[in-house]
């Protein structure tokens, strides 16, 4: 027991929790641009698994872990777009179209790979993205290797926090962009752009969702099999809840949901006694009581989930 | 309901699957193989001899139970994403009893499995739906995170305290459902399935307790308001969408894979998820729906081996299906196009005068 006291192991635990909640960060906040707009995706972890794809393969053919993180926003936007064009303009159930994503783009991404590493290819890795220690900051004991010492996307991730929490709060465009979410006729009746609006929604969730994605397999694990994703779009969405739709609960929530990632993964290298499948549960079962304690009832935008038809009265 | 929107509720599937093979056949002729070659070999796999059909009936069973899970959930308004864990729960309770109680006489323990199955595959749906009327919580999210604690639990299991030999597996069970076709692996379990269906399409649609349950689905509000008790409803509703999906779980366990082992049940969760969207949430286009997959699944492996192409072109085909079948079903709904579908049958309907 007394190795868990260890600062070392405090140190890395801590350092690997910071990795473990960026995806989930950056997904959440997808979700958060999504649902504000008044479109709930629960296609996450389907786009996650396409950019996952995209970006290890763009990643294994260039040799460029940075070239993966943008080919996975692009595979990311394009995905989405199969599931704005059909909630917005045809106006379909957005949670039933969420879950075509989920079974319809890891299918796509399993082809792909399949077609392009053969049938019965043999674990396949690329190379990783490097960490960027900050100059300075990531001297600072303890505090500067866990915070400062990270892949850009990880500064990438922690930067959008306070980036989308000042426009939603201060910009004129971010509470246009509230108000589709929350009353879209009265939107609509100011002169914005309702459907436009909801579009450039989408495409900002494709976008993170598939950064989120393929964060995994450039800068987390170096392969991709199918499965990658393991449900952290699932994580991601009650990450939006449990934050409360606000980018600051957001960013608790995914620190937290990392942590029980870390925890389970270094408590499986610590007590190999232990049958793993009881450790790796331990993420999923905290997910479900910290909804069940702090989830609350009504909260969100109150347009959410609701097709909108212009010339509907 | 009339004609008119019966049959949109019909055509659009089969327009949706007719696109699906069409994508799917240019998909293949872009990669350099022959469609028609392709779908040779797919038919030729999932009817070319006695044993292969059979093989698509043994494949449709599971399927059918947790297309009629998710079908029976979404009539009800509650989006039970939990079968897979539900089913896993099932068979996991089956194994169980079913190599424990091995001195209760064959047919009786057999029964006794089904039903704890059944029971445990409830109990499992419970809890999302204790956590939604209780806490308010997303019930998709809550039955996610189920299904993968229950899938790892059933790891847990297989290679801890229900292991049997070197294999990280469990012990084989004694008793088994019996086959119906000699020749072929089909087992008592699709008639079990099919006997299912025609009791749920009853109690759904022609039963009072199917109506308020329904009614609950269509419109909360207004249920409530008539005095439905809401909260009694929508439990009843998880459990009986987790029951049927443990049941599932139970008779894969007794009548095709006896025993448990890496893989049991992934992905037949969100499979019935799909199944039960392009079946219209009916009932019985879910079985059709079902037996179709079924068939696309055992043809796929053949064409696989006779042509190379994998058999992820197959998992394409049916992801687009659902992709279209959901446009679809909104694009009919439009009022535009609905106005535009009412002109022609008005016209008709003046033609006919």
């Amino acid at each position: 027991m007394g190795a868990f006291l260890n600062v070392n192991f405090i140190q890395d635990l801590l350092l690997s929790m910071v990795r473990m909640a960026t995806p989930i960060l950056i997904v959440a906040l997808a979700e958060l641009y999504s649902e504000r707009a008044g479109l709930v995706n629960i296609g996450l972890d389907g786009i996650m698994a396409f950019g996952s794809l995209v970006g290890f393969l763009t990643c294994y053919i260039t040799g460029d872990p940075y070239l993966g993180i943008l080919a996975g926003a692009i595979g990311g936007v394009l995905i989405n777009m199969v599931y704005a064009f059909c909630t917005i303009t045809l106006g379909a159930e957005q949670i039933v179209y969420g879950m075509a994503i989920n079974i319809f783009a890891p299918a796509i991404a399993s082809f792909i790979y399949k077609i392009y590493f053969g049938i019965n290819s043999s674990l396949i890795t690329n190379t990783l993205m490097s960490a960027v220690p900050i100059p300075l900051l990531s001297k600072i004991p303890f505090l500067g290797n866990i915070l400062f010492n990270h892949t850009p996307i990880v500064y990438f991730a922690y930067l959008l926090v306070p980036i989308t929490y000042v426009f939603f709060n201060k910009t004129k465009a971010g509470l246009n962009f509230k108000a589709v979410g929350e009353f879209p006729k009265a939107a609509e009746s100011l002169g914005i752009n309702v459907i436009a609006k909801k579009y450039l929604a989408s495409i900002i969730c494709g976008a993170l969702a598939g950064i989120g994605g393929a964060y995994l397999t450039t800068c987390y694990i170096s392969t991709y099999s199918d499965g990658v994703v393991s449900g952290r779009g699932f994580i991601a969405l009650s990450a939006v809840i449990f934050g409360r739709w606000m980018p600051g609960g957001v960013l608790l929530a995914a620190l937290l949901f990392g942590f029980t990632d870390a925890l389970q993964l270094r408590m499986q290298v610590m007590s190999s006694g232990t049958p793993y499948q009881l450790l790796a549960m331990i993420p999923y079962i905290c997910t479900l009581f910290v909804l069940a304690f702090f989830g609350i009832k009504k909260a969100g935008p109150k347009a959410n989930g609701k097709p909108y038809f212009k010339e509907e009265r | 309901m009339n004609i008119k929107n019966k049959l949109i509720k019909i055509l659009v599937p089969i327009v949706s699957i007719l696109f699906s093979f069409i994508i799917g056949a240019i998909l293949i002729a872009s990669i350099g193989g022959d469609p028609v070659e392709a779908f040779s070999y797919l038919l030729k796999g999932a009817f070319g001899t006695t044993s292969n059909i059979g093989e698509t009936f043994v494949k449709a069973t599971p399927l059918i139970f947790t297309g009629l899970a998710a079908t029976f959930a979404y009539k009800c308004g509650v989006f039970n994403l939990g079968a897979e864990g539900q089913f896993v729960m099932g068979a996991v309770a089956s194994v169980w009893i079913s190599t424990t109680f091995i001195s209760i006489p064959t047919p009786l323990l057999l029964v006794v499995s089904l039903t704890s199955g059944a029971i445990a595959g409830g109990l499992w749906g419970l809890i999302p739906g204790i956590l939604k009327i209780k806490r308010g919580l997303n019930e998709m999210i809550v039955s996610i995170m189920l299904n993968y604690i229950a899938v790892l639990f059933m790891g847990y299991l297989y290679s801890g305290p229900l292991r049997d030999g070197n294999l990280p597996q469990t012990a084989e069970v004694a008793v088994k459902l019996g086959r119906i076709f000699s020749g072929t692996r089909v087992h008592a379990g699709i008639l079990i399935a099919l006997v299912l269906t025609v009791i749920l399409y009853y109690f759904l649609f022609h039963t009072s307790f199917g109506f308020k349950l329904r009614a609950v689905g269509l419109n909360p509000t207004a249920a409530e308001y008539n005095g439905f008790p809401l909260k009694k409803l929508i439990l009843t509703s998880f459990v009986i969408s987790g029951a049927i999906a443990g049941l599932g779980g139970s008779v894969e366990l007794h009548g095709t894979q006896f025993r448990l082992m890496s893989g049991f049940g992934i992905g037949y969760g969100f499979d019935g998820v799909a199944i039960a969207l392009i079946g219209q949430l009916n009932p019985i286009g879910t079985v059709l729906v079902a037996y179709l997959f079924a068939v696309l699944r055992k043809g796929a492996i053949t064409m696989q081996v006779g042509t190379g192409m994998p058999t992820s072109v197959i998992d394409i085909i049916q992801a687009l299906v659902i992709v279209f079948a959901v446009a679809g079903s909104a694009l009919t709904n439009l009022p535009k196009v609905k106005q535009f579908f009412t002109n022609i049958s008005q016209k008709s309907n003046k033609e006919v005068k």
